[in-house]
């Protein structure tokens, strides 16, 4: 029952702080470009007023206006999955596998409301997504499976403890940097926010969204930015680990927000990419990985 | 077995039934479902029978061939009743589809008796090849099988591309079948039996003393095997086969036909083969063909446009799949019976899976053409508004074979995965193959996302086809629902058909050499699946993680809610400018387009989409490379003369045939002069 309490406050630690961090990351694209920014609790407000904003729906379709619930809903599940400076609260119902295709189950949430919206904008977005998605997953993927191959376990913990206990290695390193980037594209950020690109296809799967369907679409983003800033921090950077856990969890939530800032700097100074070059840049990565892949299997 | 036979007699009858009640169109149908539901009830008898009291034999043969050492023998184990479940309900599902499908338009000119009495022949065949325990009879059976669905290959088909389809999978498949012949008959002559527990009796003295011909015996059987399953590159028929069939055939082809190639490779590696280095090797050569296939199968269905076809591409895949988990499993069994049980059971696992959601794909393209009369995705759009059923178990469908949880796909490929990983951590080649697996489902996800997309969302256009109002008949709405509630099931409860899968593959081997499940999956069907390999455990719990999502979903829907926010509704906004609906289609075509720019075939300046050569080439190409066009394309240069040849050897053959009783007297005189010469000679004189 501890668990299911544990996995309870979890899903709420990161409903709550996720729009947070984004404030934070807000703040400092402001501070870059010599601007005062918003106040950090703007996400939340912002949030709060797209609630109550009216909806308007463009298809009949019943999946165009619940995609939005059922995708947010699949990022807070994972939330059980992953550890947050602590051990996962309900690891025995999945490991690294079934958390990546949870959040792939949330980005075809993301496609199926483009689809189904009936804009052409939205469908360049949708395909744009998917491309996304065959070249991102594969990058997460192995970054974590090299993990998984170093600690012998696809578990986690299993992986999370195994990191804390080793110094880092080539393959390990290889496996963090490239994870890194894929997270940037995972966040939508630049130069991988190919999807939205609000400039050029006026955010892509979500130009029909409106009120609160733009509201759990904004809150799933910024909880899967938080989700997967969790997961790297836990099983890339476990160290120190600090003994009472709620320490340890604070002190995650804090380097979870160094992450943060370095991907709001990469942001801040990169242009946006074509969707071909980020396609063949992530196969790219791939290569490398296997690489890295192949260290670890050899052990170092 | 009286079950069994009983069900047998209703398949036959129900043929003999359909030849008889003839034009009616609609009786026809009737008669046709009727024979199989029975056929059904029947075999579902026997298969609990068989799963509540062990494995039933016919005991004596039925029939018996001296001459040969071949005896009809029936004999159902738990893997022979897997395969008769899942047949018999493809059988049901299939034939109260065609029931109406059948009288569009389009076969109007067909006749429904034909087609009924060989679908339900075809069953009957399909039926008996899985529990025939004497390769000889397994071949009659098979040659049946072949021979009928070749039959429905070409039913109503007067362009000659499909034509050609036709001879091809004959062709294909025949040659297929001689390579099983040969190891068939190379086991012969060391058991002197065609009997199963004979030639496993014959494979195991090989074994010791003629490594090399076992290989080969081996070799042939696989690639006899692979080729019924669609594996490339000797699976070349299968895109070009499914779409011509009628879609009730195509959904049975997918559902049964193919996965019989399944069940012969996991009857011969696992149940005659005795474990060895032997099955190591083969283990890792069929995990490399499965690999191959999901590759090449699947990065060509992502370029396709025409459903059938994309679906067919889909199947060739998804086979990878099967074979990868199968090989995987077959390469662990010696060294790691965990893993080794894991990649078995999962390759029978996704077999199932298959069978639900790709059949459900075909009746959902069935469907469209039934509405619209086209198989195009670029041509049709927003059917979701007609087609609500349809659409909704194509989504599900779609992301079942996706492997998106907590549909059943994702189950069995969470599996296969864990077995390649996991047997990757030991042999790395298996970790690459795993990785192509993992992004090739994404590549299918993808593909599918266009498939519903384009298919069912979109603007709808009224292209003033004879689309009716309303969703297609009950009748072909009811298989579509059933086997997306499938796909829901298995991926909840992947304890209940993986029970099933258990015991039909360690019945296989020895009793008591293969780990209990419960120690490989974890026990319990509500608890999940818990892998527990070399003491690290590995855990998907879709029921719990199910119900949590279930839990969020309340969450974000009370959010969604908390506002009050009012609902309108609106047009949708292209920016200020007026647009029709035809001109803001998203057509399926452009889809990924920069994707599939960066996965083309590029050999010097010969450039396709794509990465399969295809039977409907552009004129200009062959001008430009004729070589290597003429090289890839094995129709050309391979299936085309050989079929010609062999009707010119025929009509030569038959010009002697001439009608003039003179003629044939002549023939007879001088066959009767030649037998006697012969006779004289080897009589020496005397």
């Amino acid at each position: 029952m501890n668990s299911y309490l544990l996995a309870f406050v979890q899903i709420l630690l990161v409903l709550l702080l996720a729009p947070l961090f984004e404030g934070v990351m807000r703040k400092l694209v402001a501070l870059v470009h010599s601007r005062i920014g918003p106040p950090l609790h703007q996400p939340y407000l912002d949030l709060l007023k797209l609630l109550g904003k009216e909806e308007l729906v463009t298809a009949p379709h019943p999946l165009f206006r619940y995609s939005a619930v059922l995708g947010l809903a699949a990022i807070l599940t994972t939330a059980v999955l992953i550890p947050i400076g602590m051990l996962p609260p309900l690891e025995s119902a999945g490991d690294i596998l079934v958390f990546i295709y949870l959040i792939t189950l949330a980005a075809v949430m993301v496609v199926i409301s483009g689809v189904t919206s009936d804009s052409p904008y939205a469908a360049i977005g949708a395909s744009r997504e998917v491309m996304m998605l065959l070249t991102v997953e594969p990058v997460i993927l192995i970054a974590l499976i090299s993990m998984a191959v170093k600690a012998g376990s696809t578990r986690f913990g299993e992986i999370m403890a195994w990191q804390a206990a080793h110094a880092p290695t080539f393959s390990t390193l290889i496996a963090g940097l490239t994870l890194f980037i894929a997270i940037v594209a995972q966040m939508a950020r630049l130069p991988f926010d190919i999807v939205e690109a609000d400039q050029e296809i006026m955010e892509g799967p979500f130009v029909e969204q409106s009120g609160p369907k733009l509201a759990l679409f904004k809150w799933m983003i910024y909880a899967k930015q938080f989700i997967f800033a969790a997961v790297f921090i836990s099983v890339f950077i476990p160290w120190p680990v600090v003994q009472p856990a709620i320490l340890n969890l604070l002190l995650t939530l804090l380097k979870m927000a160094v992450l943060l800032l370095i991907v709001g700097v990469v942001h801040v100074v990169n242009p946006r990419l074509r969707i071909d070059q980020a396609v063949r840049f992530f196969l790219a990565l791939v290569v490398i990985e296997i690489a890295g892949l192949a260290l670890a299997l050899v052990g170092s | 077995m009286n079950a069994f036979f009983s069900a047998q007699g209703c398949y036959l009858a129900g043929a003999l039934l359909a030849l008889l009640v003839g034009g009616k169109r609609k009786a026809v149908g009737w008669v046709a479902f009727g024979a199989a539901a029975f056929g059904t009830l029947f075999i579902l008898t026997a298969v609990l029978g068989v799963f509540r009291e062990g494995p039933v034999s016919s005991g004596l043969p039925i029939l018996q061939v001296p001459g040969l050492g071949a005896a009809l023998i029936y004999q159902i184990d738990y893997l022979s009743a897997l395969f008769l479940a899942i047949i018999a309900v493809v059988s049901l599902l299939v034939t109260l589809y065609a029931q109406r499908f059948m009288q569009i338009a389009h076969y109007r000119a067909g006749s429904l008796r034909y087609f009924y009495s060989i679908l339900l022949f075809f069953f009957a065949a399909v039926l008996n090849v899985v529990v025939v325990a004497d390769l000889f009879f397994f071949f009659v059976f098979w040659e049946i099988m072949t021979l009928t669905s070749y039959l429905m290959v070409i039913f109503r088909q007067e362009e000659r591309v499909r034509l050609r389809a036709g001879y091809k999978y004959f062709l294909i498949t025949h040659i297929a079948t001689i390579f099983l012949f040969i190891g068939g008959i190379l086991l012969y002559r060391l058991s002197g039996s065609f009997s199963f527990s004979f030639l496993k009796m014959a494979m195991a003295e090989m074994q010791q003393s003629q490594p090399g011909l076992l290989h080969f015996v081996l070799g042939c059987f696989f690639l006899g095997f692979a080729t019924k399953a669609g594996i490339l590159p000797m699976g070349d028929w299968l895109p070009d086969a499914y779409p011509a069939a009628p879609a009730p055939a195509s959904a049975a082809f997918a559902g049964s036909m193919t996965k019989l190639g399944i069940y012969g490779l996991v009857r011969v590696f696992c149940g005659l083969l005795p474990l060895s280095s032997h099955t190591q090797i083969w283990g890792l050569i069929i995990a490399l063909f499965g690999a191959g296939s999901i590759l090449v199968g699947t990065m060509t269905a992502l370029v396709q446009e025409d459903a059938k076809r994309l679906l067919s591409f889909h199947v060739i895949g998804q086979m990878g799949y099967m074979f990868l988990a199968i090989g995987t499993g077959l390469y662990f069994l010696r060294t790691q019976p965990v893993i080794g049980m894991i990649g078995l059971g999962a390759g029978i696992f996704h077999l199932i899976n298959h069978v639900s959601y790709k059949s459900c794909l075909f009746f959902n393209a069935g469907a469209v053409f039934y509405k619209t009369g086209t198989r195009d995705i670029n041509k049709v759009g927003g059917l979701a508004r007609v087609l609500p059923v349809t659409a909704a178990t194509a989504i599900i469908a779609s992301l079942s074979i996706a492997g998106i949880p907590p549909f059943s796909g994702f189950a069995s490929k969470w599996l296969i995965y864990q077995a390649a990983l996991r047997g990757g951590f030991s042999v790395p080649v298996f970790i690459i193959l795993g990785l192509i697996a993992i992004f090739i489902s994404a590549v299918t996800l993808a593909s599918f996302v266009k498939f519903f997309g384009a298919l069912f969302f979109g603007k709808y256009e009224d292209n003033g086809s004879k689309a009716r109002v309303g969703d297609v008949p009950a009748a072909m709405r009811l298989p579509q629902i059933i086997l997306a509630a499938l796909c829901i099931l298995f991926g909840l409860l992947p304890q209940l058909p993986l029970g099933w899968v258990y015991r039909s593959i360690a019945y296989l081997f020895p009793p008591g050499s293969m780990p209990a499940a419960a120690s490989i999956y974890g026990g319990g069907l509500l608890n999940g699946l818990s892998l527990n390999v070399a003491g690290s455990t590995a855990a998907w719990n879709a029921l719990l993680l199910t119900v949590i999502f279930g839990l969020c979903a309340l969450l974000a829907w009370g959010l969604f809610r908390a506002g009050g926010a009012r609902v309108r509704s609106v047009e949708t906004w292209y920016c200020g400018e007026e647009m029709s609906d035809r001109d803001t289609r998203y057509r399926a075509h452009g889809f990924y387009l920069p994707f599939k720019q960066i996965f083309r075939l590029r050999i010097g300046r010969y450039e396709r989409p794509g990465i399969y050569p295809t039977i409907t080439w552009p004129k200009r190409l062959f001008r430009k490379e004729p070589a290597l066009n003429r090289a890839i394309d094995l129709d050309r240069w391979l299936y085309q003369p050989l079929a010609r040849s062999a009707v010119r050897l025929m009509r030569r053959f038959s010009a002697t045939h001439s009608g003039v009783p003179h003629l044939y007297l002549l023939w007879l005189a001088a066959g009767a002069a030649l037998a006697l010469i012969i006779l004289y000679s080897f009589s020496g004189g005397k």
